[in-house]
């Protein structure tokens, strides 16, 4: 069993740096690969659930309102892909939806070192604060993810993707 | 510098997110609620999983606790996603020695399976508790009454009284939050519970004659507050023996010793802050200059809370557990970064040890009433102290890039244990695994 406990690297670790040394190059490979096209591409076939149509075609996702922020630190692994959401009117009431499903498309299919914020942008919905914060909320992401009827949604609307 | 160690990542890990550790009041395990819908238990003596709670919840199991002071039979309590808690019991028999645990690991081996039929047996089902509208985030018993305190994302806190085995009844449903409350934490030695929640408030709520009301409200989180906890009411002796302190320091302890135990906060914001009661210098007003503040409260009822400190900033996202040390006093906070992080109280050095000399030196001296705690909530609270938070420890990745959602102090149980106080730091993460930590200095 001590076998299955894995061995913890200490201090210095040789995958915290970009320019790692050639045992983690898989790795630093994944990581050029992943850049805001990429990410665009992830999230703009994801169909509105409303409209018969995609998210990109909508313009509720646009590449220049997806940004990705480097590890903070040397030490640190941890990307950050963020996400602004356009919605396609002020009071749209899917809004939340909508963010959820471009959150969890992203949770899936990134590697678990991206931290995934995705945010209404500013000034077009009333309710920015609101999703906002929910869609920031593990908890309750969480939970929504174990809730049948919202799997379903963000289901249907993910089934465009791939 | 002390460092944070990797001592043991408990086995076999869950294959689903867990959510977090609670260590058992008097034996050497610890439960850890997960996604899967389980509660697994761990000894801390070999960090082999000792058995499995399961088929009670039909979503995750957010939040679990240990009955205190049941010795003989222990006695845990569940908080799912599906709205419900779990009340579990089991016979201690020998379950608390090594022989014990090591006899349940080898007849889990001789099983062939990772979940041992009978162990999980060991486990029964006692009661339900339903009530609540959404998802339970946190359950917690109270340790100086047969007290049971559950919240949940439909902004209540429900306190629940054990009135015989198995029979719980709802003696206050608390509905002030604006928001989902996320954890709940008890006074450990008043009949006192604080909650955290979604609307980036803290409230504490006692006993009013025969209901239970809030009587603090203890604003200035920037987000969520995800977690809060009270300290040890033995904490105040971590900084050191009387004998050493000047006058200032001195009156400080008595600030604190009449105050009591403070209360500790983490949230979305990043920041981890500690609160302080301000003590109640004069047990009431005169009756004539009472303007009827209110009619449902009596005026003794409310208290003042003021922000003493704020812990240095160290995580770089949300800050999701604090735990603190009731035997050293120290503090340990995870979040979303995946770091952990350990904190120290210290005397502030230069001018708390040379106080005398400092104030010579033209410093206005405050006086010893100036250091009651109404002066220093004028003085924005944190400015006041005589002590500081220092960062002692850290280390990042701890559960590799996943997020870290608890942290916990736990009593050292392993064979390389170093002392009779020795704790260990218990983490749980997205990873689905709980490892434990030594804090080396």
């Amino acid at each position: 069993f001590d076998a299955l406990a894995p061995a913890y690297p200490s201090l210095a670790d040789p995958l915290s740096s970009p320019e790692a040394s050639s045992d983690s190059a898989s790795s630093d490979e994944e990581r050029e690969e992943i850049d805001e096209q990429e990410v665009y591409d992830l999230i703009s076939t994801i169909s509105d659930p409303e409209h018969p149509l995609s998210l990109g075609s909508l313009g509720v996702v646009k590449l220049d309102d997806i940004l990705i922020l480097p590890p903070t630190s040397p030490r640190s692994r941890i990307s950050t892909v963020r996400v602004l959401i356009t919605p396609t009117t002020s009071a749209c009431s899917l809004t939340t939806v909508i963010g959820l499903g471009v959150k969890v498309r992203l949770v899936n299919a990134l590697p678990p070192r991206f931290r995934v914020d995705v945010r209404i942008k500013e000034g077009t919905s009333r309710t920015a604060d609101e999703v906002n914060k929910q869609l920031g909320d593990k908890e309750r992401v969480a939970a929504a993810m174990e809730n049948k009827s919202l799997v379903n949604v963000v289901n249907t609307m993910l089934a465009t993707c791939e | 510098m002390p460092t944070l160690t990797l001592l043991a990542t408990l086995s076999p890990p869950c294959n689903a997110r867990t959510w977090s550790s609670a260590p058992h009041p008097h034996l050497p395990i610890i439960a850890t609620a997960c996604s899967d819908k389980t509660v697994r238990i761990y000894s801390l003596q070999n960090f082999q999983q000792q058995s499995t709670i399961s088929g009670g919840h039909k979503r995750s199991i957010r939040s679990c606790a240990w009955k205190p002071n049941s010795r003989g039979e222990s006695v845990l309590a569940t908080g799912s996603f599906d709205a419900s808690a779990g009340i579990w019991r089991r016979w201690e028999g020998g379950a608390g020695s090594a022989q014990a645990a090591e006899v349940d690991f080898t007849s889990g081996l001789a099983g062939g399976g990772e979940k041992d039929e009978d162990d999980d047996d060991e486990w029964r089902f006692a009661v339900i508790l339903d009530g609540h509208d959404s998802e339970i985030k946190c359950v917690t018993f109270a340790p100086t009454a047969p007290l049971l305190a559950t919240c949940s994302r439909d902004k209540s806190v429900w306190i629940w009284e054990e009135l015989e085995d198995d029979n719980f009844e709802t003696v206050a449903v608390l509905n002030e939050h604006e928001g989902d409350v996320k954890c709940v934490a008890w006074h450990p030695s008043e009949q006192m519970l604080a909650s955290a929640s979604y609307d980036d408030n803290i409230r504490l709520w006692s006993e009013d004659v025969d209901d239970w009301a809030c009587c603090a409200l203890l604003s200035g989180h920037e987000g969520t507050v995800w977690c809060v906890e009270f300290e040890d009411a033995n904490n105040i002796y971590a900084l050191g023996s009387s004998e050493d302190l000047n006058s200032k320091q001195q009156a400080y302890v008595q600030t604190r010793l009449k105050a009591g135990p403070r209360l500790i906060s983490c949230s979305d914001d990043m920041t981890i802050r500690i609160w302080r009661r301000v003590p109640k210098d004069k047990p009431e007003q005169p009756a004539g200059q009472i303007k009827a503040p209110s009619i449902w409260k009596n005026r003794d009822f409310e208290e003042e809370w003021i922000e003493e400190a704020r812990l240095p900033q160290v995580h770089e996202r949300p800050v999701y557990t604090v735990s603190w040390s009731k035997k050293t006093g120290k503090v340990v906070s995870t979040g979303s970064d995946g770091k952990i992080v350990v904190y120290e109280e210290r005397w502030k050095d230069a001018n708390a040890a040379n106080g005398d000399v400092v104030m010579s030196g033209g410093t206005p001296a405050p006086d010893v009433e100036d250091l009651s705690a109404e002066k220093v909530s004028g003085s924005e609270g944190h400015m006041g102290g005589l002590t500081e938070w220092v960062a002692v420890a850290s280390v990042d990745n701890a559960h590799d890039v996943f997020e870290v959602n608890h942290v916990v102090w736990a009593p050292r149980a392993d064979k390389g244990k170093r002392s009779e106080d020795e704790e260990v730091i218990v983490s749980t993460g997205d990873d689905g695994e709980v490892k434990v930590w030594t804090l080396d200095t």
